[in-house]
């Protein structure tokens, strides 16, 4: 792997609610490089947009460090902060929601290529048409004058994805940027998206819920699964999905139903041993999952908060018992 | 003999543009017991379809032709002919709908058990007692606790208990048809396999046939006995569950297996579908299908093409060139599309 070009070091978010202190993200260590795909991925209360977020620049940890090229950015200040702000563009799940229904295409593109003195007048115009194109969006000229209302979902997303891309970004975050598009257009925005990691160069992270748009996105890259603000589980895809070393990972995998009638209807269970995810007011000691965990020991998981250790073939999981015995959770629970 | 047979079946939106032919002659049955999928994108009709079945279509809706006949071995009519009484009845009691959002669907203000309480008088179903003894049992089908779920508000309960309690809550007058417009969608992948579990077991145990209406062909492929595809209003597929996940001769078909990832297997050649779906307001002339179709020929533009037999005599696709679409999936093995094409 190339040097680290961004990285999340042991970041934690609290947030102070009337009802007590939750803790968002716990602990999350991340390290990316250049041109790299990665998904974060969990169910909703996971931690995993506030862990984008941070790793957007947008949302100060509680505690832990963002670094950008090896420097913290929160000690960023002036042009370098503004330097960073330009490499680091986020893309938003809601395309009705995050574009301005006032302005057209143009406008929406030309903003952010005047504000950074990116070009003006006809080179701007020249840059959009570029744009457009890298996005998909042909013939441009079609385009610049239209309105978001004038447009498909998908067709808004991939002016999201040019407006974050006026800037010449090197990471890209995009939030559940595909769960608001129909089922039939979601591959090629995934496909839009990962070009630009291959062809352009830029980091891109996709954070969703859904494993099997993770799976595709990020096919040549990494899955992290995060579970009550704490990644479980991180390792090259394919490994990720077909032998999950974390228990999680492995009930979610083994759950989700599959597009194929003989697959989804003969796939292994793994039972858990309770369907109640636990409030962030109330974590359970030790492992957060032991509550739900077929693979708990007593006096080991309920006590000792596990951290990520290593398996062979290169992945990480945070499970004592998956590390002791040197073998993925798959293999130990009989789902494989 | 089907619970529910809609024969020619076409429902219109007026609007200032003109009428939006939403559904257009929609013909199938749905026998006793079985669970049908009605799949296709947003836009595609199948919401349209979904809701026109108990008639609760917004006003700028108008059905233009057709016929909605129930039918459940002691009573027959034709929905579309019930009057005002008659329909508020039908619903609920013989037909129940389970919404998508699980939230919206209760009322805010008052407890679960105030909901199932008034859902039991409107429709008459005797004293407190009788309710509340029905209300316990259906709980426990769901794997609730009455004590919990009864005295809550609905945004004290998690989405998926909502959709539990709401499952149940259409349960109450024991219908014998049960509409489910996306039913796990906004749910977690746990809670989603859960429901889907619940609803097998459910039916299995009292019988009732279910219409499911998805974008998510995995849910289909759960729960599905027979299919449809719908595109620009029309069904354009009607097949069981193999024959249209492993065999699909409708190229629309084919390019809705093919647009969807998996985690389990070979990945195989996922692609989407180029362009997007037409304006219901100018069909293009010809099947509606032609101008995102790989298969086109000049002969497609003559006219939207009837469903016809394929393979099978319950088989039918609604396309002219269903041998060359059965040819480039080349073997009939039950493979997914996306494995086949690649």
């Amino acid at each position: 792997m190339t040097p680290p070009l961004i990285e999340l070091d042991g970041v934690s978010r609290t947030y102070t609610t009337p009802a007590g202190t939750i803790t968002a993200v716990d602990d999350v260590s991340l390290s990316l490089g250049e041109s790299e795909t990665i998904c974060i991925v969990g169910e909703s209360g996971c931690g995993k947009t506030t862990t984008g977020r941070m790793l957007a620049g947008l949302l100060r940890p509680s505690s832990g460090r963002l670094l950008f090229e090896g420097a913290d950015v929160w000690e960023k200040k002036g042009r370098d902060l503004a330097r960073f702000r330009r490499a680091v563009q986020l893309v938003h799940q809601d395309p009705y929601a995050s574009l301005n229904p006032t302005r057209t295409v143009a406008q929406t593109l030309s903003a952010p290529l005047a504000k950074h003195n990116k070009a003006h007048g006809r080179a701007a115009r020249a840059a959009m048409i570029s744009l457009l194109e890298r996005v998909g969006l042909t013939p441009p000229a079609d385009f610049l004058l239209k309105y978001p209302h004038q447009l498909s979902g998908g067709q808004r997303q991939r002016v999201s994805i040019a407006r974050a891309l006026t800037v010449d970004p090197r990471v890209i975050v995009a939030d559940e940027a595909v769960s608001m598009v129909d089922v039939s257009i979601r591959i090629s925005l995934l496909d839009l998206l990962h070009n630009l990691a291959t062809e352009f160069h830029v980091t891109t992270v996709l954070i969703t819920h859904d494993l099997a748009v993770a799976r595709y996105f990020a096919r040549k890259g990494r899955i992290a699964v995060m579970y009550l603000g704490r990644v479980v589980e991180l390792a090259d895809t394919e490994p990720l999905v077909s032998d999950p070393a974390h228990p999680y990972s492995t009930a979610l995998i083994a759950a989700i139903p599959e597009a194929d009638p003989a697959i989804t209807r003969s796939k292994k269970r793994v039972s858990l041993k309770g369907a109640e995810v636990p409030s962030l007011l109330n974590l359970p000691p030790g492992c957060v999952f032991h509550p739900r965990c077929p693979l708990s020991e007593p006096g080991l998981c309920d006590v000792v908060v596990p951290v990520l250790g290593d398996l062979p073939g290169g992945r990480s999981v945070a499970c004592h018992v998956a590390v002791r015995e040197r073998q993925p959770a798959a293999e130990l629970l009989g789902v494989r | 003999m089907p619970v529910l047979s809609v024969r020619d079946l076409s429902i219109e939106y007026r609007t200032r543009r003109g009428p939006v032919q939403a559904v257009r002659d929609v013909t199938f049955d749905l026998e006793q017991g079985e669970t049908l999928a009605v799949i296709g994108e947003s836009g595609s009709g199948k919401t349209t379809l979904a809701v026109g079945l108990i008639r609760l279509s917004p006003r700028s809706a108008r059905v233009t032709k057709g016929e909605i006949r129930y039918d459940d071995g002691k009573r027959a009519f034709d929905v579309l002919s019930l009057d005002a009484e008659r329909l508020r009845r039908f619903r609920w009691a013989d037909c129940a709908m389970v919404f998508q959002a699980a939230l919206s669907a209760f009322n805010p203000v008052i407890t679960m058990w105030e909901q199932f309480l008034d859902t039991g008088r409107a429709h008459g179903m005797g004293d407190k007692h009788t309710v509340h003894d029905r209300t316990r049992e259906l709980l426990d089908l769901v794997h609730l606790d009455p004590k919990r779920v009864l005295t809550a508000y609905p945004h004290e309960l998690s989405g998926g208990m909502r959709q539990r309690v709401l499952i149940a809550m259409a349960l109450l007058l024991d219908p014998r048809v049960v509409i489910l417009d996306e039913p796990t969608t906004a749910l977690d992948i746990l809670t989603q396999r859960a429901i889907i579990d619940l609803l097998r077991e459910l039916r299995g145990r009292l019988g009732f046939a279910t219409i499911f209406i998805s974008h998510d062909l995995s849910i289909a492929a759960e729960l599905a006995d027979r299919m449809i595809t719908m595109y620009a209003g029309r069904i354009v597929e009607r097949a069981n569950v193999e024959d249209l996940f492993y065999r699909p001769r409708h190229p629309y078909s084919v390019g809705l297996m093919r647009a969807v990832p998996r985690v389990s297997g070979a990945l195989g050649s996922v692609v989407s579908i180029p362009g997007s779906p037409p304006d219901l307001i100018r069909l293009p002339r010809g099947c509606s299908y032609y101008p995102r179709c790989p298969f086109h020929v000049e002969q497609c533009l003559e006219q939207d093409p009837p469903l016809i037999p394929v393979d099978t005599p319950d088989h039918e696709a609604a396309c002219i060139r269903w041998e060359a679409v059965a040819a480039a999936l080349g073997s009939d093995a039950e493979a997914p599309v996306a494995e086949k094409l690649a």
